[in-house]
């Protein structure tokens, strides 16, 4: 669900993407490089994201994952699980009450 | 600038997939790699730092590359690869729990094995079609007495041959004689061969070619110019001839006769209608219908023939049933003195071969259907149980995003798993079970057919397992999709939620309903077998052999026949442990008989035919060898051989039936259908009854007539010993055939062994059943212990708070055998319930026993109760040792 919420946006790569998490989450989470590329594959085999190595001026060719409509639907089923997950949890713990 | 690529080509394992795919990872793996570096030297780190800490990104090269070719094998449908990932998941799950597997899987592997072995054997004896080109084209025609329609039914040669002239509606009509015994001699030992006569059209019509030589042509088989030629059984040709070619065209002394073999049967041909079914036959000869001596008697009265037909063109079952009863009925009136109350019709040749054992065959495969509902009913119970630990984990994966039916194909997956391998170890079941089955079974139900695991075997086993993965995987699987997710979390600590457990609980109800009426079901076929077993046969049985012979082809009149005899009687008294010997026309239970109609002095209408009784010829010794007890009068002596033609003795039955309140003894009767050319028949006195169709058959009237009266061309001869016989047996049949080289001496039995053959069959099926019932009681206890078990285990909390609020064990152990006791009340209403109207269609099974016996279902009820009391007994005495603390704490 990360990674697809990261991609929502717009392209980016697997370098990237694993910064993102990582500053985005003051190092709090981290995917490591045996996580995130098997992850962005098994995505990819889902066709939930696009792969597509793209050569921009002045920089290596990289390889560019975007959300494919199926990811973005799966994007928002997920949200919205986790949404009730979140809340259940809360209630269940009290934190909803605090 | 390092050449990452080299670097990660270098660590990298071998990638499962293609090589243009796995240089794109590796590009992209290498880009990772290099951008690691540069963001390092750009922080200001040195060249070696910075390449340490690209190098640091990727630690375990193997856990990268299993984790990219996992991910890679994810091809193809995205059902498919669920699947497969489904069935991993519940391999790991399985494996993770051996003994709940091995449970669960050999209790669906006992009721798949059970399952298929039984259908092999029931699809082999009632189901599958003949073994004949358009067998549902084949029909039977049958000549029964309208008033009594038990008597097995045979249609006169005359009669057969004045339907074949007159029927359109078959395209042929073939005739059988019943089996025949022939001898064999002038080839070594003479031997006995089984012969059936039969139409020359008999064999085109089953479709059947000769493997060697020729069948019958139609000129072979003239009535009243036969040829004598025979074809020989592929069984007998191999066994007495070696298989040689070289025996067509030679000839083979039979009853005397030559006949010149023309060829062999295909292996493996066994005729299964009439005369065969239901027996264990085998056999040896074919010959022409002509070339017996009954087909060409002009008596229309005597029946001896069953008849085939193959319907015409166009021409439906129905149409010719008509046709049959309609020539039946213009025979009738054409013939009244031999045809009067007789009737013709013709039903499926199927119906006939099938029909004995159907209703045996339906019992047995509902039975085992039933046992493996109740397996299906275990393992879901395991399933549910399983479910329910794993609650929390479904829980999450549903919170997670996983979709509801993702989770109930997961739960199916894992049903489907557990039955596959529970089909593969039933295939072995099977195997095992059949080949028990087939040693067991008796052969005149399995008649000489191959009954093997096949493809329709493995077709059903296969329906089995779906069916199974569908009882077992729906109950956990339809709970979770009721279940709602906060629900479940909520629950999820907790474990067992109250439709979890009315699921359970229904399914504990199920098992013992069906335990019960599988219990009731044996129990009826037990206490019948016992009544059969109690039955007198009319005979005593210990002590006494039996050997059948036929007198030399030379001895002919009456005379040398009685000189023979008395001849074979001298020798075989001579052997010492030799108490008396005589000779019959017929044995009991050995289920061939002869009728002949019963004119009775001053009671019987000339004109009409008699009522049919059996009759047999005897030697005066007779029944004091077998034992038969004497009511009134006496029995023959040999004062009466010059007058033996006008004397006999009758049965109970026949006293009984035709000569109620009155004395038999002095009265006349006359036997046969041409009453003016018969003599009369004094009644020298009453026998006792003697069970000569089946222990649990009636006994019909019956007369006995003196044997010095025609004396036996093959007669039975009756030998009562002091001692065990069985060692006595081949002595005695060696005495026999030293009379003479043309004398066989066959079918040599303790009659005790007769005795116990005519049960097999009944003790078969009720083995069977009762081992069916006992595998569902056990299956309902395993069911009962293992619901009451989680039960106990779920209300742990409160039974330790009553036993904290001061209740004591005993209330523990009440709370939960109650809850024990309830389920099992309902199963046992249920079952007695579904029992009432089971029994009724197998009332046809049962012996002087009523379908409703209290004493079978009280017992059945009562064994069940006692069995599922001591189901509920350990998980409730581990109730009682709840500590209160304990279970308090968990709260």
């Amino acid at each position: 669900m990360i990674l697809l919420a990261l991609l929502e946006g717009r392209p980016r790569h697997g370098y990237e993407l694993a910064k993102m998490i990582e500053s985005q989450s003051d190092s709090r989470l981290q995917f490591h490089v045996a996580s995130l590329y098997p992850m962005l594959y098994r995505l990819e085999r889902k066709r939930l994201v696009e792969g597509k190595w793209v050569e921009k001026a002045g920089e290596r060719r990289k390889r560019y994952y975007r959300l494919t409509p199926g990811g973005r639907r799966a994007l928002v089923i997920h949200r919205r699980t986790w949404r009730e997950f979140v809340s259940v949890l809360n209630s269940l713990t009290g934190f909803g009450h605090a | 600038m390092p050449d990452w690529r080299g670097y990660i080509r270098q660590h990298m394992p071998p990638l499962r997939v293609g090589p243009a795919r796995e240089s794109e990872i590796v590009a992209e793996l290498a880009l990772q790699l290099e951008q690691a570096y540069g963001d390092a030297l750009a922080a200001g780190a040195s060249e070696a730092e910075a390449q340490q800490r690209a190098r640091f990104q990727i630690r375990d090269w193997e856990n990268l590359a299993r984790e990219i070719n996992t991910a890679e094998r994810q091809s193809g449908p995205r059902f498919l690869a669920g699947l497969a990932h489904d069935l991993r998941y519940s391999a790991r799950l399985l494996a993770r729990s051996p003994g709940f597997a091995a449970i669960a899987v050999l209790t669906l592997a006992f009721g798949i094995g059970g399952n298929t072995a039984i259908f092999s054997m029931v699809d082999a004896i009632a189901l599958r079609s003949l073994p004949y080109p358009h067998p549902d084209r084949l029909m039977a025609i049958e000549t029964r007495r309208v008033e009594q329609p038990e008597i097995e039914p045979w249609t006169s040669p005359s009669d057969f041959f004045d339907l074949r002239e007159r029927s359109r509606a078959f395209s042929t009509i073939a005739g059988i004689d019943p089996i025949w015994s022939l001898i064999l001699t002038g080839r070594g030992e003479a031997e006995q061969l089984q012969c059936l006569f039969v139409s020359a059209d008999f064999f085109p019509m089953l479709g059947l070619k000769a493997s060697l030589g020729r069948t019958f042509a139609p000129g072979e088989d003239r009535a009243h110019a036969p040829s004598y030629v025979v074809m020989l059984s592929h069984s007998f040709w191999q066994r007495r001839f070696g298989g040689s070619p070289g025996i067509i065209g030679q000839t083979l002394v039979m009853d005397g006769s030559p006949y010149t073999v023309i060829g062999v049967m295909p292996a493996g041909f066994h005729y299964e209608g009439e005369p065969l079914a239901g027996t264990a036959s085998d056999i040896d000869v074919y010959c022409p219908l002509a070339a017996n001596v009954l087909t060409g008697s002009a008596a229309r009265g005597l029946r001896c023939l069953k008849a085939i037909g193959r319907l015409a063109p166009g021409v439906t079952a129905e149409q010719a049933s008509d046709e049959v009863r309609r020539i039946g009925l213009a025979l009738a009136q054409q013939y009244p003195d031999s045809n009067r109350g007789f009737a013709m019709d013709a039903q499926p040749l199927r119906a006939q071969v099938a029909g004995r054992f159907r209703l045996t065959m339906l019992l047995l495969l509902g039975a085992v259907g039933f046992v493996l509902l109740m397996a299906c009913a275990n393992v879901a119970n395991l399933l549910l149980a399983r479910a329910v630990a794993r609650h929390r984990e479904v829980s999450v994966r549903a919170a997670l995003g996983a979709s509801r039916l993702r989770l109930v194909r997961q739960l199916l997956t894992e049903g489907l798993f557990m039955a596959a391998i529970g089909g593969l170890g039933g295939l072995a079941v099977a195997y095992l079970g059949l080949k028990c089955l087939v040693a067991a079974a008796p052969p005149s139900l399995l008649q000489g057919r191959v009954i093997r695991l096949d493809a329709r075997a493995l077709l059903f086993a296969t329906a089995t397992v779906l069916g199974c993965a569908l009882l077992a995987g729906l109950p956990p699987a339809s709970r979770t999709v009721r279940d709602d997710i906060g629900n479940a979390l909520r629950e999820a600590g907790r474990g067992l939620t109250a439709g979890h457990h009315l699921l359970r609980s229904a399914l504990v109800v199920m098992q013992v309903t069906v335990a019960l009426v599988l219990l009731i079901g044996a129990g009826l076929l037990i206490r019948s077998f016992q009544r059969v077993l109690s039955v007198d046969p009319g005979f005593q049985a210990h002590n006494l052999v039996t050997i059948w012979t036929q007198v030399p082809r030379a001895v002919q009149t009456s005379e040398q026949r009685t000189a023979i005899y008395r001849r074979i009687h001298d020798e075989l008294m001579s052997v010492p442990g030799v108490r008396s010997v005589a000779a019959v026309s017929r044995l009991p239970l050995m289920g061939i008989n002869l009728g002949s109609a019963l004119f009775i002095e001053g009671q019987s209408t000339p004109g009409v035919p008699g009522p049919d009784v059996e009759y047999r010829r005897a030697t005066p010794e007779y029944f004091t060898t077998m034992g038969i007890a004497l009511r009134s009068g006496r029995f023959f002596n040999d004062h009466d051989a010059p007058n033996a033609s006008t004397v006999a003795l009758i049965n109970e039955a026949l006293a009984r039936k035709f000569f109620p309140g009155g004395n038999p003894v002095g009265k006349r009767i006359k036997l046969g259908g041409d009453l003016d050319k018969r003599q009369w028949i004094t009644i020298l006195g009453v026998v006792g009854d003697v069970r000569h169709f089946g222990l649990d058959i009636a006994p019909r009237p019956e007369v006995y007539t003196a044997y010095a009266a025609n004396p036996l061309f093959s007669p039975i001869l009756v030998i009562r010993t002091d001692s065990d016989p069985s060692a006595l047996a081949a002595t005695l049949a060696a005495k026999v055939r030293s009379i003479s080289p043309e004398m066989p001496a066959y079918d040599v039995f303790t009659m005790q062994a007769l005795v116990d053959r005519s049960t097999t069959q009944r003790r078969f099926v009720m083995s069977l059943l009762t081992g069916f019932a006992l595998a569902a009681l056990l299956l309902a206890g395993v069911g009962i212990y293992g619901t009451m078990s989680q039960s106990v285990a779920q209300r742990t909390r409160e039974i330790g708070l009553r036993m904290a609020l001061g209740s004591s064990p005993a209330a523990a152990l009440g709370l939960v055998v109650r809850h024990g006791v309830r389920l099992m009340a309902l199963g046992i209403a249920l079952g007695t319930l579904a029992a009432t109207g089971l029994t009724q269609l197998m009332s046809k099974l049962l012996f002087e026993v009523r379908p409703l016996d209290p004493l079978a279902f009280a017992g059945a009820a009562l064994a069940l109760a006692a069995f599922s009391l001591s189901a509920c007994y350990i998980p409730a005495r581990r109730a009682t040792r709840v500590d209160p603390l304990e279970a308090l704490r968990q709260e």
